[in-house]
Parts: C-alpha cells; sequence; structure tokens
C-alpha cells in the first residue's frame, strides 16, 4: 500500500503544470486532463486523486473502499446513485527477466479476444513509484522474420511472448528505475484529435465519462446537503465477484451494499459504429435498459433530454456486471452510456458532440431531481 | 580477430573515448525523424537536409530529390550515402463512406498500426486518421476450421471522422498522398530512445553532423563525396540513379544494421548490443565485405578510439548498386533493435560513435 501511495504522488508530480483549476466544468478539457492519467483495475488511485483534485474544494470526498470516491448532492429520497468507473482495462508487471525485460499479466480478463495483441511492437508506460517509465513491447524485425515466426510471433503474439524493453540491461537495472511486480502498464495518452470533432486514444472513453460526471459535480457543487442523490467513480468495475450464477462487478454488488440507491444510473460506454443493430456515434448517448418499455426512469432521461437539446440512442440489452446488482425491483436502474467507435482498442474513439450531450443530460436530470 | 578479444578491446574503447562532444547527430536526429519522407516523397526531408549543409558546400540535387555534395579532388573517390526515404503507405482510393484504403505494401508489420493513428500528408496540410481494427476484432473467435484472414495494408480501412468521400476530399485527402504512422518518442533513459523512421534517418542525421564537423584539411587529395539518397526502401532507386554518375572507389553506404539485441530474436547471428559502438555490417543481404577492408575500418577505429562492432545480418543497402561500378562497399552502421517497426531503438552513443567513425574514415582512409 505504501507502493501505491507513493505512486500517486509520483504521478501528481509527473503532472504538475497540467492540473487546471479545480471547479474547472468544462468537460472537454476535463476529459483531456483525466485522459493523462493511467488507470487499471487495482491500480485507480493516481485517477482518483486527479478526481478529487478537479473537484470543487466546497464538496466532500467520500471514499468507500478498493479506491472508490463519492460525493454527494441534494436530491429525490432514494439515494439516487449515478455510477462512473474509474478503471481501464489494462495490463501490469509480471515479472522482470535477467536480461531487464518486463513480463505482462492482466488485472482482470481481457474485454475480446485481440485485447493483448494489440500491444505488439507499441509504446508503454510503466507506472512506478518513481513515476512514468517509458518502454516499448517487443517485436521481431521484419528483416528477420521467418514464414514459422510471423505465425507464431505476430499472428500468435500474446502475453507469453510479450516483452517490455525499458532499455535496462539486469533486473537490477529495471528495479533502479523504479520498476516493481503490478506495476500498471498502458498506453502512453497520446491524444489524436480527428476530423468532426472527434477525438481518439487509448481509454478515452473510460476518462470522458469519468470527466462528463466532474463537470456535472462541478457544476451542481452548489446542491450540497441533502445527502440523496451520490455521484461515484468506481474502482475495480472490470473485475467480476465470484460465486455461482450471474457474476456482477465487484464494485457494483459492494455500491448496491453502500448505498442501497432506489434508482442508479450506470454511467458507462457502449460499443457504437459496427453497423446496423448497435448504436451510431454522433447520435447522443445511449439509454440501456434490460427490459423494453417505459419506466419512470427512461422517462426522466427523455424529459433531461428534450430539455438539453440532445439526442438520445436506446437499446434494450442483458444486464451488464456492472448493471445486474441493482435490478432488483422495486430499484430502478438503467445505463447511460457514451458511444464509443472502435471500444477496447488503442484508438478510442468519441465524438465530442455525444460526450457534451452525456454531460449535458446528466445534469438536466440531477437539476430536474431525478426521477422522484 | 575472436569475439572475445575483440570485446574487451571495444569495452576499453568504449570507456575511453572522448569521441562524440561535439556531435550535433542526436539532436539532428530527434528532429528529422518527424519530418515525413516516404520513398518517391521524400522532398520534405531532402529540403531539410539541405537547409542543414554548411553555407560553403555546393550541394546538388536531383529530380528525384537525391541530395549530394563532393569536396576535394584525386583518389579515392570515397562515397558516404543514406537513404531519406522512410516506410510508409500511399492513398489508393478513398471510398463512399469517407474511408482511405492504402496501395499494398508499407513495410511494416501491419499488425503493429491496427486501431493505431495515423497521419495523411496532403497538400493541404496533415490529416489524422485511424486504421480500423479489423472488423469482427471484439467478437469471439470462430471455433470453425477457416483461419481468420491476415490483417494486411491491403485490408487498411482508415477512418479519419467523416461519413462520405466527399467529407474526406474537403479535408485535402486525395490519391496519391503519403502516409506515415503518428510518430512517438520513447525515451528509455536520456541518449536512448525509440521511434519510427531511425532507419534511416539516423544514418541522415550521422551524415549530416559528420559534414558539419568536416575539416577541408583532413581531405587531402582525394574525393569526398556525401549522398543523402531516396526510394531505398522500394528497390534501391535513388543509388541507382546516383551510380550512374557517380563512381566511387569506396562506397560507405550508412544504414541499420538490424541487430538481435531484443528478446524475441534468435541470437544464431547479427547478435551486437545497443550501445557497445557503431557497426560495420559486414555482411547482409547485398553484399559481402571483403575481410582486408573490415580490418583496415577495424584498424582506424582503434587508433581513433571508436567503440566499433561487426557481424552480419538481413537486408540491404545502398552502397551495393555501386559494386557493378568498380567500388567496394562497407556498410557502416549502428545496432538497431526492432528494425522496420514503430519503435526502432538507438543508443546515442553508437550514433555519435558512427559520427566520428565517418569523419575517422575521411582523415584516414588509404
Amino acid at each position: 500500500m505504501v507502493h501505491r501511495i507513493i505512486r500517486t504522488l509520483g504521478w501528481t508530480a509527473a503532472l504538475t503544470g497540467m492540473v487546471a483549476a479545480a471547479g474547472a466544468a468544462d468537460v472537454k478539457s476535463l476529459t483531456k486532463e483525466l485522459f493523462a492519467v493511467p488507470s487499471t483495475t487495482g491500480n485507480e488511485e493516481i485517477l482518483a486523486a486527479k478526481v478529487r483534485g478537479l473537484l470543487p474544494k466546497n464538496m466532500a470526498v467520500e471514499e468507500a473502499g478498493l479506491g472508490t470516491i463519492a460525493v454527494r448532492l441534494a436530491g429525490p429520497p432514494g439515494p439516487t446513485l449515478i455510477l462512473a468507473a474509474l478503471d481501464g482495462y489494462g495490463h501490469m508487471v509480471g515479472g522482470i527477466t535477467p536480461e531487464g525485460y518486463l513480463t505482462l499479466d492482466r488485472p482482470v480478463p481481457p474485454p475480446h479476444a485481440r485485447f493483448d495483441a494489440f500491444l505488439l511492437g507499441q509504446p508503454v508506460i510503466v507506472s512506478t513509484a518513481k513515476g512514468p517509465v517509458q518502454g516499448v513491447v517487443s517485436q521481431p524485425a521484419i528483416h528477420l522474420l521467418t514464414a514459422e515466426r510471423r505465425r507464431t510471433q505476430v499472428e500468435g503474439f500474446s502475453l507469453e511472448i510479450a516483452y517490455v524493453d525499458i532499455g535496462a540491461r539486469s533486473e537490477k537495472e529495471a528495479r533502479a528505475k523504479g520498476v516493481e511486480l503490478l506495476d500498471p502498464i498502458t498506453y502512453p495518452a497520446v491524444l489524436t484529435e480527428l476530423a468532426g470533432e472527434q477525438w481518439a486514444g487509448p481509454d478515452l472513453g473510460l476518462k470522458a465519462v469519468a470527466a462528463s460526471l466532474v463537470s456535472v459535480a462541478a457544476t451542481l457543487a452548489d446542491r450540497t446537503g441533502g445527502d440523496e442523490t451520490v455521484l461515484v467513480w468506481s474502482a475495480q468495475t472490470k473485475f467480476a465477484a465470484r460465486g455461482r450464477g450471474a457474476r456482477p462487478a465487484v464494485a457494483a454488488a459492494r455500491a448496491k451494499a453502500k448505498w442501497q440507491p432506489k434508482r442508479t444510473i450506470v454511467v458507462d460506454v457502449i460499443a457504437a459504429g459496427k453497423g446496423d443493430g448497435f448504436p451510431f456515434p454522433g447520435g447522443g448517448p445511449v439509454l440501456v435498459q434490460f427490459k423494453e418499455g417505459p419506466s419512470d426512469l427512461r422517462k426522466a432521461f427523455e424529459t433531461a433530454a428534450a430539455e438539453a437539446g440532445a439526442s438520445l440512442q436506446f437499446l434494450t440489452a442483458p444486464d451488464s456486471p456492472l448493471s445486474l446488482p441493482f435490478e432488483v425491483p422495486p430499484a430502478e436502474v438503467v445505463t447511460l452510456a457514451l458511444p464509443v467507435r472502435f471500444l477496447n482498442t488503442p484508438s478510442e474513439v468519441v465524438a465530442l458532440k455525444d460526450l457534451q450531450a452525456l454531460r449535458d443530460i446528466l445534469e438536466r436530470f440531477l437539476r430536474a431531481g431525478g426521477a422522484r | 580477430m575472436t569475439r572475445p578479444l575483440v570485446t574487451g578491446v571495444l569495452a576499453l574503447l568504449l570507456s575511453a573515448s572522448s569521441a562524440g562532444a561535439q556531435s550535433k547527430a542526436w539532436d539532428i536526429l530527434r528532429e528529422i525523424v518527424l519530418v515525413p519522407g516516404v520513398s518517391g516523397h521524400e522532398g520534405p526531408v531532402s529540403y531539410f537536409i539541405q537547409g542543414r549543409l554548411p553555407a560553403g558546400l555546393k550541394a546538388e540535387r536531383d529530380a528525384m530529390n537525391n541530395v549530394w555534395f563532393t569536396v576535394g579532388s584525386g583518389r579515392p573517390h570515397i562515397l558516404f550515402v543514406a537513404h531519406s526515404d522512410e516506410l510508409g503507405w500511399v492513398v489508393d482510393k478513398i471510398t463512399p463512406g469517407g474511408r482511405v484504403r492504402v496501395k499494398p505494401g508499407g513495410g511494416i508489420l501491419p499488425q503493429t498500426v491496427e486501431a493505431r493513428p495515423v497521419l495523411i500528408h496532403t497538400g493541404r496540410g496533415e490529416v489524422a486518421g485511424i486504421v480500423s481494427p479489423r472488423p469482427g476484432y471484439d467478437e469471439r473467435p470462430s471455433q470453425g476450421e477457416t483461419p481468420e484472414a491476415p490483417f494486411t495494408a491491403e485490408a487498411f480501412d482508415i477512418y479519419l471522422g467523416v461519413a462520405t468521400e466527399a467529407e474526406a476530399r474537403a479535408l485535402g485527402v486525395a490519391e496519391g498522398d503519403t502516409i506515415t504512422a503518428k510518430k512517438t518518442i520513447t525515451d528509455f533513459a536520456p541518449g536512448l530512445m525509440a521511434t519510427r523512421a531511425v532507419d534511416d534517418r539516423a544514418g541522415c542525421a550521422a551524415l549530416l553532423d559528420a559534414a558539419l564537423r568536416l575539416k577541408p584539411e583532413t581531405v587531402k587529395g582525394r574525393t569526398i563525396t556525401f549522398a543523402w539518397d531516396v526510394q531505398e526502401e522500394t528497390g534501391l532507386f535513388g543509388a541507382s540513379e546516383l551510380a550512374k554518375t557517380l563512381k566511387p572507389d569506396y562506397v560507405f553506404a550508412v544504414d541499420t544494421f538490424v541487430s538481435t539485441d531484443s528478446p524475441l530474436e534468435s541470437k544464431r547471428f547479427g547478435d551486437l548490443p545497443v550501445g557497445k559502438g557503431a557497426v560495420i555490417r559486414a555482411v547482409d543481404s547485398s553484399n559481402v565485405t571483403p575481410r582486408t577492408e573490415i580490418l583496415k575500418v577495424l584498424a582506424i577505429a582503434k587508433k581513433r578510439m571508436i567503440p566499433i562492432q561487426f557481424g552480419n545480418s538481413r537486408g540491404g543497402n545502398d552502397g551495393s548498386v555501386f559494386l557493378p561500378g568498380g567500388a567496394i562497399d562497407i556498410p557502416l552502421s549502428w545496432p538497431g533493435s526492432y528494425a522496420h517497426s514503430l519503435i526502432e531503438k538507438i543508443d546515442r552513443r553508437d550514433l555519435e560513435a558512427l559520427t566520428d567513425l565517418i569523419l575517422a574514415v575521411i582523415s584516414d582512409w588509404k
């Protein structure tokens, strides 16, 4: 734990100069701020610290264990829970070879089968107690590839043959850079601005969603007291609880137990732009319900979207691990999701129009008192 | 010379060397790697090079964008040549949906640019795009017998953020525009980095630095030509054009030594460590340097206390096209891990040793 606290300080120092004034409510600026901060399951403390630093000083930040933080606003009795993730999918240091290369593991299962393959030949950042360490994931030189090696090392690339080169020549040198087991390994936060007011980057969807909650919290900071609306930035949303049957995210199960919400809005990301049947980027946030049909929450969000002048897309889908624990009548849960093209790749694409709409709809929803 | 003895001598030389103190090659490299110059479209990078040559030199430039200058007169005529082109792609067509397709090729493992940003160099500036991940990338792999189709440049579907061909063209994108990976520099430590286009911008930087440090009196009755040629990656075309008029006795091609100093490579050959000095690329896919010439270079390096290694690896070099004209090709290099990738790795000490070696050869070659 000491290690993690130190790591937070190291990153905080590394990010000095990038911190905007607390309370800045512009969701695009906030997204850029959060985008720069690595966060993987079990290593959310740096991003949590960043969120905390961006919240208005008059807001009391509550800690809920595992790294989860929350703030409270006035609202209808319930309470109402608005929950977004702090953790993204990523990798961590699994070992250090005698030659100074790092081997990789994941804290949670990958979101899809090709997730690890994107690492081949890429720059990465190892977040250590001493600050960020730059490295690259080794690949074979193309001049030296035989057909067999192309099959096994390129087409068949997996974590079994993934090595991070940090320029060290021995385990001792690697450790001297500050690298320790479990240190998170993520892609560098390189933002690409595309035409049509769209941004692309690793873990951009997660950071954009977290930023939208920061923006809403900052805007509604004067509505503290009453303690009936809880805005949560949750750690460990990608880790499923153990046991038989449906496996909810650990974070969701804990949030349910702690706050006993009457209504829950999971603010999440959703794959978009994949053709018919999928949400489309630029079409507005997606309201995902377990069951089709009217509900108080759906009606409240439709009203909020109309007031915000924003589009809303609708989808009926099975419960996600994050919404699963809250689906117990009479409690209500919906997911309000940001459409993300190329979700869970190193270049997640977000339409800024959707991001702004997500933020505005949430604000309208909360200003109106939610679904009373 | 046996390998252990070489290693011992080299270690001593490395520690004793003070060469490179005046070199600006590293700073030049960090700048020049970012200048676009896909094969056949080297204009920006060749102008970069020409613009930084010493004012007194009369540099020439041909229609292909080869750039060169010659100093001195007499024999032997020694040519140093590095290639200024880099790997990349060319826009083939724009789809009705505003996506960009590229011509086959590229020279980089396509998998390493999947779901990655690229820059399209248009007549109106750079336009960013993302190479779409393969369709169904996030779906459960098929359990059937049909193997997954390989991800190739022909499969690239570059997303620009627009939805129609007209919108893409309005950005300035057109057939024939070049595309490079969006470059980032990974700094492992001061003086140790990885990025795209180290091959062969490091060679370009070494030659440029040597040109800036060249003292006319060291030429001493010989002819020295420095050339930055084009289209090496697509078939040594720039060098072939130069070979029509330049007839050197010796050609020192300055290009990457494909080192196996990385965890996925066999150490059967090419295992010259990064950080241990310049390289004589003695045997590659295009040239076998006579042993006598290798020993001459080693002797010069020893005399000048320049750390040096030699070995064999794969790949061709521009010097090879001068062989039929009577030249002896002695490729000089640095140990480069991860050749032809987004993460080509290079050590400042190796680059500066290479620059020092070029100057030493000019001064001492007989």
